[in-house]
């Protein structure tokens, strides 16, 4: 019972335990942080990541594979997969009021893209933008009242319509050039900028419902290039797309599926059928089957992927081997898409988790030598209570539940730290950034707007154990110093 | 109850010189005795007084208590015979400087208990602890912290500390080494209510006077105890 009193009396005490627990405390919350922060953007560019590949993705070359139609049919009717769609990826050159880019096309179906990864929550411009540019805009607030009516118009318009909903067909908009739409990745266009929170403004966007010329190379089925004239073609843009990953929103633009399958003439042809040797028309035609590049699968919920994976491959496998077909597209997760760029981010996360967790050492260390001190201070009290009867084994448990406590202590203060931090950061550092001008997060250099402000419960389990074992074990040597101590030396003086 | 300490020995090496403190020191105590032992200062007698009580093992001889030679006892029961057996009073008081003065009373007795043992015996320590503080002179010192206290008061606190497991034999080391002369004939007066009462004591002291008290008086010359 008297160890108990004890470690109560000499939690109490003063400076030493406070700077102990705050040593555990800083260390906790340190780790916890960084931690939750790298594994938020980890979080943020995995599901980035699984936006643009959908769960599974079947994908050819860039020369396309055929039979896409049915090996949608056939996945669609897998219980380990609910929804896939075709696309076409070619690379070309857009050309954005007069700005060049190399990028990459892409040809979709919005309303089935969206179905397997969520497109639409990409498109970034919502009628919101255009109502918040209206009413609050001084260039629109500042207009003669002559002008007024028309703006008006205009706020209905955005009111009644969805301004996603351009996007989402492709359809131009009703005052602007009346060409196909296309979505371009948000960071193409060179005007768009962000602000310090890391938003786009909407007035100054150059790019909405401009022009671009979008220029592609259609290749055989073979891959041979230079067998047909580069096709080049016109959009509007009608909406511009954030993934969350910055190469590509800064090398993409969508296109409608058909338009850009007949660009690269991948689509259905029917030919004249000749005699090989009598150079004679033959009745019937020779058709060549549409092509696409890839196929993106959404799996049943709970299936886990490698399982989708496999089921998606076996459809695929059928249907080119119902053709007579030798060439199978590869099947892929997302997580096997993306591995390159999500293993460099794990490692990151790895290797400030490992030095925090070295900076964690110095706590270790810091508690070791406070408890170091205590028990010298207390090498008469030591001495009191073996003469009281006190055993070692009692006087070391002392200090080790002296230690546990301050490991407890500074591993819930530590916690609640982390916790005001984290789901504060954005708020902590925006409010950095005002006052005194010191950014720790700019939100225009990094390509999230946002820190994420997480915490995951089982690696903050893991620290909070890690932060108490590490005091228990800074006070086992002073402990067993403690219970090595000579009673009878101790108490000769005063 | 009796304590027999035989041929004591105890060796200090300081600075590569050996200093014979003890050189078979024979020493009997029956229950209810009260023996004085009278030295001089630096001759032994603190290092006596700790063999007696189990704090310290000497290098040859052996202190029998009821027959049991203390320094064969296994660490568990040597802690209990210190806890319970022995009480010690010191010179410089040694109370804990974060416990109040009850407190430091209580601790003796929690000592002997688990976290489980010592709800049920709480009370009747708690009871035990107020009356012995009562007696002592310390009833409205029981919350003040040691120092908060005078020396008087303290080495009161440390008597009761002493006597919270009803020891068999009080060891006092120079119990009125620290105090003025006044404090001291009352610290002595309370050794001589409980020695009335039936407490066997051993107390060392380099004063002859204080001495005068005890009902048997062994001189510590050279390492060896001469009946006075
Ligand atoms: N741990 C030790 N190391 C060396 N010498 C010691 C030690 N403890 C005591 N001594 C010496 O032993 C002698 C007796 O000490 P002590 O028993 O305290 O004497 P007393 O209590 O009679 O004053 C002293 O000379 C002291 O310096
Ligand atoms: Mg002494």
């Amino acid at each position: 019972m008297y160890k108990l009193v004890l470690i109560l009396k000499y939690l109490r005490r003063k400076l030493a335990p406070m700077f102990a627990a705050l040593a555990v405390t800083l260390c906790t919350a340190m780790v916890i942080i960084v931690i939750s922060v790298m594994g938020g953007f980890l979080d943020l560019m995995r599901t980035s990541a699984r936006k643009l590949t959908g769960d599974v993705i079947v994908h050819g070359d860039i020369t396309g594979f055929r039979h896409y139609q049915e090996m949608i049919d056939a996945i669609e009717a897998l219980p380990e997969a609910d929804a896939a769609t075709a696309l076409i990826s070619s690379f070309g050159l857009v050309n954005v009021n007069g700005h060049v880019v190399g990028a990459e096309v892409v040809g979709i179906d919005p309303e089935k893209f969206d179905n397997v990864v969520q497109y639409r929550d990409t498109l970034y411009w919502t009628s919101a933008h255009f109502l918040d540019m209206f009413r609050n805009d001084a260039f629109f607030t500042g207009q003669p009242p002559e002008n007024q009516p028309a703006i008006e118009a205009d706020i209905r318009t955005y009111e009644q319509n969805e301004f996603r909903d351009f996007g989402m067909a492709f359809k131009p908009l009703p005052h602007g050039e009346q060409l196909p739409g296309c979505v371009m990745g948000i960071e193409v266009a060179p005007t768009n900028l962000r602000n310090k929170q890391g938003k786009y403004k909407l007035v100054e966007s150059r790019t909405l419902g401009h022009q671009v010329t979008v220029t592609v190379v259609p290749l055989s089925a073979k891959g041979t290039l230079g067998a047909y004239e580069p096709a080049r073609r016109s959009f509007v843009i009608v909406n511009e797309s954030k993934s969350g990953l910055y190469d590509i929103d800064k090398s993409r633009a969508y296109v409608p599926f058909d338009l850009l399958q007949k660009m690269l003439e991948m689509e259905r042809i029917e030919s004249p059928h000749f005699d090989p040797q009598t150079g004679e028309t033959l009745p019937g035609k020779k058709v060549t089957p549409a092509r696409a590049t890839d196929i993106m699968v959404r799996g049943a919920p709970g299936v886990p992927l490698s399982q989708v994976r496999d089921a998606v491959q076996r459809a695929t496998d059928a249907v080119v081997n119902d053709h007579g077909g030798d060439r199978f597209p590869f099947v892929m997760t997302w997580e096997d898409r993306h591995g390159v760029l999500l293993s460099a981010v794990q490692n990151e996360k790895g290797l400030i988790t490992f030095l925090f967790a070295i900076i964690s050492v110095v706590a270790f260390v810091m508690v070791a030598t406070t408890f170091y001190n205590i028990v010298l201070e207390k090498t008469h009290d030591i001495g009191v209570l073996r003469a009281i009867g006190g055993s070692r084994i009692g006087v070391a448990s002392i200090f080790l539940g002296y230690g546990l406590a301050i490991g407890v202590i500074g591993a819930v203060l530590g916690f609640g730290m982390a916790w005001v931090i984290v789901f504060n950061l954005n708020e902590i550092n925006l409010f950095l950034c005002n006052k005194f001008d010191v950014c720790m997060w700019k939100p225009q250099t990094y390509y999230f707007d946002e820190v994420p402000e997480q915490i995951n419960a089982i690696e903050v389990i893991w620290i909070m154990i890690g932060a108490v074992v590490s005091s228990v074990g800074g006070s086992m040597i002073p402990a067993v110093v403690a219970a090595m101590t000579d009673p009878a030396q101790s108490l000769r003086y005063e | 109850m009796q304590l027999h300490a035989t041929n004591l020995h105890k060796t200090y090496n300081i600075g590569g010189g050996d200093v014979r403190v003890l050189r078979g020191v024979n020493l009997k105590v029956e229950s209810g005795q009260w023996v004085a032992v009278l030295g001089a200062s630096g001759s032994g007698k603190s290092t006596l007084l700790h063999l007696l009580g189990g704090l310290d093992r000497p290098d040859d001889g052996s202190v029998q208590y009821d027959g049991k030679n203390l320094f064969n006892l296994e660490g568990g029961t040597l802690d209990r015979y210190r806890n319970a057996h022995v009480g010690f009073v010191f010179q410089f008081y040694h109370l804990l400087p974060e416990l109040n003065a009850r407190e430091n009373v209580l601790i003796a007795a929690m000592i002997g208990r688990s976290v489980f043992g010592w709800p049920g015996a709480r009370d009747a320590c708690g009871k035990r602890a107020d009356e012995l503080l009562d007696r002592l002179g310390l009833k409205d010192r029981a919350r003040h912290k040691p120092g908060k206290l005078s020396g008087g008061e303290r080495q009161r606190v440390a008597i009761a500390r002493a006597l919270i497991n009803e020891p068999d034999v009080l060891l006092a080391d120079e119990p009125t080494g620290n105090l003025d002369a006044g404090t001291g004939e009352h610290i002595l007066d309370l050794l001589r209510q409980l020695h009335a009462g039936g407490q066997s004591i051993v107390m060392v002291t380099h004063d002859q006077r204080i001495s005068a008290a005890a009902d048997r008086r062994e001189l510590l010359i050279e390492g060896q105890l001469q009946h006075e």
